[in-house]
């Protein structure tokens, strides 16, 4: 039986976050786990005379593939995949895992033979969605998984997520369009600035955004979101940075990463755990040792670290920043098949100086800029 | 299903029935509760050296698009249909519902305009299987559906098709080719005549099917399997054939049907139940109303009803005749969005005539027929 709030997430993803019209077609990437989010958003995309498309995924398929296949199977991609996502007006990704740990022992190199030919893939779609052709949505679903991660019950973990999209009320899309708009005025506050000097326990990281778009992420590409990113100069990036909160990736986890950057590039990183891992991800390719990202996490129903980089990174007073691919729409040219986002927690004992003056302390910034909105 | 038969169906699918080959792009269509069948089968795919590509049924999805699809919506193809039809190699397609009831209150006359629109898939399918582009199979498999539609418990029903896919056997892949050599004796056989009359209790049904071809069926396109079949000259079929068994068809079920031909065409279609249905569904299309399919059942393992037409068809000692689009290999011509088979039991009673000589007598070729 379905959870209202499920339903309201459905609707809020066609309505909201993607506007779909009649007409118009919709691929929704649903692990079997997702169903019932699945068929929301499919049930609200037909009532709107849209036209979804539930691309269904069995997980353990894509793990049978990481274990048993050849190089040229681990290379290969779908070509029904390639011909939709190539076609249709919108796609949502639904995040949801059984089993955060499943990729725990695989073969990295076959991990990464897998990624960039999935990142191929996605890179369709991407630049679809980079030159308006096509809108795209992800949105987190709660499992058992997610919840162990987070060391809640079901339960718990499900109320927390859905607070967090807003959903519990009747009208979500008008919490979000009131988050736009706050969003929308941090992100004008920024724009001007040229050089950040984000200095905090451990960090004193000096990057560039001269030029560089900040863009409000107000629940049309993620949910649940609240955020403001943009991608820094790719050569400029210099200093030492220490993340605060652990990341589960990939079926590993890291932690206590530090990493020291000069001229844009990572010359040293370290990670208390899963160092050979953060090894391996900055060796995927030229770009994954580049910053693709540097973002302010504003969503205030977020308050506590719960091990999945798509709820902490929207941590109300936190900021975050990327490894690997940057974001052509905020003007970011770099390119990997990764996207590693690290989160630092900024909330107490920091400073973020805009070409040298305090904008940000202890996880507020210091000039409210919103007009009394929510975030 | 218990995992040492689960993974002898995987082999005799990939190994026997689709042959997969490296690079071959292979779809398998599943509910998402049978993940088991899909991994089973999907590691045999990549061990052949193929790409396995799934295509997963989630819970409620078909009804609904049923229920809420809008009329524009029911006449849309997703891009991704398209090219399954068009560039798959192989396709594995798991004969599994979640309920196979779910469509029950559905309009018929959406699910008609849905299947309409999708018919040029379905022919291009026959197309391709019939040309060798594409190898397909679609498979039986222990459901708690199909168990409750044949009456059984789970445990029995995966009994009784482990038993009728030989999949305790040492080597079920040569007890396949060993009864091929049986089918094609039948189809040898049948391939030289050129009108049949089917004699039971309410039939009296005379066909041609001279200069069609008979094709046997040993567990490639169909698991289990057991049958041969042809398309018969689309205007002889004259006279009236009564079902014994319900015809089954998109979780409808029309029990006592009837079917009266001049010409070829139904002219007369009764049903003790559904009758609506069975109507609606006939004059969906032209093709609908003509016969596409002729068949004898011959797997002897089979012998109960159990509701599932994959089965069903195949029971030693019945035929059955589909309604609808015919396959393009045995040179049968009819197009239409319908193939609805359905099924005489021929072994009380029934006898099937030859160019006027009696050949089946109770459900079997008579002896020194079939060579």
């Amino acid at each position: 039986m379905t959870d209202q709030r499920i339903e309201r997430l459905g609707e809020l993803i066609v309505g909201y976050s993607l506007g779909l019209r009649p007409g118009e077609t919709v691929r929704i990437d649903v692990p079997v786990v997702a169903t019932p989010l699945g068929l929301a958003i499919a049930q609200a995309a037909l009532r709107v005379g849209a036209r979804p498309i539930l691309a269904a995924k069995l997980p353990e398929l894509e793990e049978l593939l990481l274990r048993e296949g050849s190089d040229e199977q681990l290379g290969w991609t779908s070509p029904i995949a390639a011909c939709e996502l190539a076609e249709v007006d919108a796609a949502v990704t639904i995040w949801a895992e059984t089993n955060t740990r499943s990729r725990s022992r695989l073969d990295p190199r076959r991990e990464q033979l897998r990624s960039v030919a999935l990142g191929h893939q996605a890179a369709t779609l991407r630049a679809r969605v980079g030159r308006g052709e096509a809108r795209w949505c992800g949105v987190l679903y709660p499992t058992h998984a997610h919840a162990q991660e987070a060391e809640l019950s079901y339960r718990e973990y499900a109320d927390l997520l859905l607070a967090a999209c807003h959903v519990d009320g009747p009208d979500p899309a008008a919490h979000w369009r009131g988050v736009a708009v706050a969003l929308a005025a941090r992100a004008e506050a920024l724009a001007p600035v040229r050089e950040l000097r984000i200095l905090a326990d451990g960090t004193d990281l000096t990057l560039s955004v001269a030029g560089r778009s900040w863009i409000a992420a107000d629940g049309r590409q993620n949910l649940p979101d609240g955020e403001v990113f943009t991608s820094p100069l790719e050569t400029s990036a210099r200093g030492e940075v220490a993340f605060s909160f652990p990341v589960a990736f990939g079926g590993h986890e890291l932690d206590g990463v530090r990493l020291r950057f000069e001229g844009g590039r990572v010359v040293h990183a370290e990670a208390r755990v899963g160092q050979q891992h953060l090894q391996a991800m900055l060796a995927t390719d030229a770009g994954a040792s580049l910053l693709g990202e540097v973002a302010f996490g504003l969503n205030p129903e977020l308050d506590r670290p719960l091990r999945h980089i798509g709820l902490d990174e929207k941590i109300a007073g936190t900021m975050h920043l990327a490894l690997g691919r940057g974001f052509p729409q905020a003007g970011g040219s770099n390119l990997s098949a990764v996207h590693t986002d690290l989160v630092l927690d900024t909330r107490a004992g920091a400073e973020v100086l805009a070409d040298g003056e305090p904008i940000f302390r202890d996880g507020r910034f210091l000039h409210d800029v919103s007009g009394g909105g929510t975030a | 299903m218990r995992s040492d038969r689960l993974e002898a169906l995987a082999r005799i699918l990939v190994r026997y029935s689709t042959a997969v080959r490296p690079g071959d792009v292979c779809v398998i269509d599943a509910p998402a509760y049978c993940s088991e069948f899909v991994l089973a089968v999907s590691r045999e795919i990549l061990r052949a050296g193929g790409h396995p590509v799934t295509r997963i049924e989630l819970d409620g999805a078909v009804e609904l698009f049923a229920r809420e699809a809008s009329e524009e919506t029911l006449d849309w193809i997703d891009p991704g249909s398209e090219v399954v039809t068009e560039q798959s190699d192989v396709r594995i397609v798991l004969d599994a519902e979640w309920n196979s009831r779910a469509l029950a209150t559905a309009d018929p006359a959406r699910l008609a305009r849905r299947s309409r629109a999708r018919s040029h898939l379905t022919k291009r399918f026959l197309e391709r299987g019939a040309s060798g582009d594409l190898r397909w199979v679609v498979v039986g498999y222990p459901t708690l559906s199909a168990a409750q539609d044949a009456g059984l418990s789970l445990h029995d029903y995966e009994e009784l098709l482990a038993a009728t896919c030989l999949l305790d056997d040492p080597d079920p892949v040569a007890r396949w080719e060993a009864f091929a050599v049986e089918l094609q004796h039948a189809a040898t056989y049948l391939d030289t005549v050129d009108e049949l009359h089917f004699l039971a209790e309410g039939t009296d049904l005379r066909l041609r099917v001279g200069g069609r071809s008979w094709v046997p069926c040993s567990g490639r396109e169909n698991f289990p399997d057991g049958e041969v079949f042809t398309g018969p000259v689309e205007s002889s079929v004259e006279g009236t054939i009564a079902f014994s068994f319900p015809a089954v068809y998109r979780a409808r079920e029309v029990t006592g049907a009837r079917l009266r031909f001049v010409g070829g065409e139904v002219v007369e279609a009764t049903a003790t139940s559904g009758q609506e249905f069975l109507r609606a569904m006939i004059a969906q299309d032209e093709g609908a109303r003509r016969v596409g399919e002729i068949a004898f059942g011959l797997n002897e393992s089979l012998t109960e009803f159990s509701r599932s037409t994959l089965l069903d068809e195949k029971i030693g000692g019945t035929m059955h005749l589909a309604l609808g689009a015919s396959y393009p290999e045995t040179g049968g011509l009819n197009e239409s969005a319908l193939h609805w088979d359905m099924v005489c039991d021929l072994r009380c009673g029934g006898e099937v005539w030859a160019d006027g000589r009696v050949v089946y007598r109770d459900g079997r070729f008579l002896p020194g027929v079939l060579k």
